[in-house]
Order: C-alpha cells, then structure tokens, then sequence
C-alpha cells in the first residue's frame, strides 16, 4: 500500500511541470522550425515538379512527336477541306433546321453557362 | 482583426483532443496553443532525464515537431501530453544510445555528494530534481523514463537495448533512494516550517 502510495506521489512529483521564463520563446522558436520546414517541402515539391517538367519536355522533343503532329495536323485540315467541299453541295444550313437562330443561340448561350459552371466547379475541386 | 481575436480565443479555450484534430487538418494555431500548454513539461522530462539544457531543448523542439508529423496518429485515448512525452523519451533514448555517455552497469553516482546544507536546502522544497541528482545516471535515466516518459519497464529496456531485469533493477534501487530522500526531505520540511500565530 505504502509502495502504491508513494509510487501515486512520484507520478504527481513527475507530472508537475517546472515553470521556464522563456516557454513563449520556445513556442516561437517551434512555430519557426516548422514554417522552416513547410518552406523547404514546397521548394523541394516546386524543384522536383520543373525538373520532372523540363524532362518531360526535353522527352516529347526529342521523340519527334512534333514533326508527326505536324503531319497528322497538316493531313487531318486536308481531309477536313476535302469533306466540308462535299457537305456544302448538300446545302445543310441553319434555315433547314426545325428552329429559329434565336433557339440555337440561345443554347450556345446555355452551353457557355454550363462550361463555365463546370470549369469553376473544377477549380475549385483541384 | 475582430475574428482573429475570436478564433485565438476559441483555440485557448479548445480541449486538446480538439486542439490535435485541428492540428491534423493543418491549422499550426492550434498546434501552437498544444506547444505552450505542454513544452514545459517536455522540457523538464529532457531535464530529469539527464539533458543539459541546450540539447534537453533540442530535443523538447525535435519532439514536438516530430508529433505534428504524426498527429493524426494521436487519437485522444489518453493525454496529448503523454503521447509527446513518449515521443520526447523515445528520442532522448536514441540520443544517448547514439552519444554512449552512460553505461547501464556503471553504479557509481555521476553528481558528487553535496554538503548537509545544500541537501537540506533543496530537500525543504521537496524538490524531485534535487533528489533526482542524487541517483546514478542509469537509475535517473530508468525511472524517469518509466515514471516521467510514460514507458514500461520492458518499453524502456527496449528503448534501452538492456535487459529487462537490469532496467527494474535500476528502477527499484532508484525508487529506494527516491523514497528516502523524498521522506527525509519532507520530515525536514516540516521540521523547519515557521509556526504562525
């Protein structure tokens, strides 16, 4: 009984915490180490984040993805020329849809609305 | 400005299990406010456990960033200052198994004996570092890590890399010098009380 006691007494003595004059001080100097700390994990975050963007690039040019994108571009527009000359002949126009320009304007408007709902709601979710 | 002042009041007030969750989502105010309730006891831990100051504050700093590390490993079942004296004790523990400044075996006391008058001074305070200074470091560094540190007597051999039964032996014999200076000093600090009246 007396070890148990004696033993509660050493748990209150050690629980008892000394007073420092400077504990305010060693707050700051915690609040410090770690803002030290947050500033190195960004630089090192933004510096892997050039280095791995520099490599992807230098990757992507040194491929010649450019010069076939290029190409494909150069070739799709030809196609593109070739196919729009043989839908003109079908005299497709707005008038020969089932509703006025103010209807189709109307929704271009909507859809605008719409992309820029999305896109905000995308910032903000990133 | 109006709600700065209400949201510092707000983390004043806050429970400290409410302190860590907001510390855990990122907010360093409340972490912060966890550092002044409890650094002093961290640091006084560094102290009983043999530190000298500077690297008692050192460590007292590496504990507590080491704990916003792992806050949201802190679940509140028991006190927030518990679980960062545990960590403090863990890191002091590491420090002096990388620094070997004290043999486990070693039994000779580190701190000389000091004359009648300034045990009797320290003693009339019941102060616990005094009588702390009177054990060896292996027993000072076992019991503190036991009743300070919060470890078990197999966490801290662990800690210690000693066996188990080197470590209770150091706590018991520590604990018997302990229980007799703490009654000494005690019985002196009633002797020596001022009678009012």
């Amino acid at each position: 009984m007396a070890e148990l006691e004696f033993e509660a007494r050493l748990d209150r003595l050690f629980a008892q915490a000394p007073f420092f004059a400077d504990a305010a001080i060693f707050a700051i100097q915690i609040d410090h180490r770690l803002e030290r700390g947050w500033n190195v994990r960004r630089l090192l975050i933004g510096g892997l984040g050039l280095v791995g963007g520099l490599f992807g690039v230098v990757q992507v040019v040194s491929s010649g993805v450019l010069s076939r994108a290029e190409m494909l571009s150069a070739q799709s527009s030809k196609l593109l020329s070739q196919n729009v000359h043989q839908l003109i002949p079908l005299h497709l126009s707005f008038l020969d849809l089932p509703f006025g320009r103010e209807v189709l304007g109307m929704s271009a408007a909507l859809a605008a609305i719409a992309l820029v709902l999305g896109l905000t709601r995308a910032i903000e979710e990133i | 400005m109006g709600g700065s002042i209400t949201q510092r009041t707000a983390v004043a007030a806050a429970h400290d299990v409410e302190l860590a969750r907001r510390a855990a989502l990122g907010e360093r105010a409340a972490f912060g406010e966890l550092v002044r309730r409890h650094s002093s006891a961290v640091r006084g831990l560094m102290r009983r456990l043999g530190a000298d100051s500077a690297l008692a504050d050192d460590l007292a700093q590496d504990a507590f960033l080491t704990a916003f590390e792992q806050i949201t490993e802190f679940r509140g079942d028991g006190t927030f200052q518990a679980w960062v004296k545990r960590i403090a004790a863990r890191l002091f523990v590491r420090r002096w198994r990388r620094d070997k400044r004290t043999d486990l075996v070693a039994e000779t006391p580190d701190t000389p004996a000091t004359d009648g008058s300034d045990q009797a001074d320290a003693a009339r305070r019941i102060d616990l570092d005094a009588a702390l200074n009177t054990l060896t470091s292996a027993e000072r560094l076992c019991v503190s890590l036991c009743y300070g540190g919060g470890l078990s007597h197999a966490e801290a051999a662990e800690a210690l890399n000693a066996p188990l039964g080197t470590v209770k032996s150091h706590v018991k014999r520590g604990l018997d010098k302990l229980r007799d200076r703490l009654a000494w000093a005690e019985s002196d600090d009633q002797a020596g009380r001022p009678v009012n009246g």
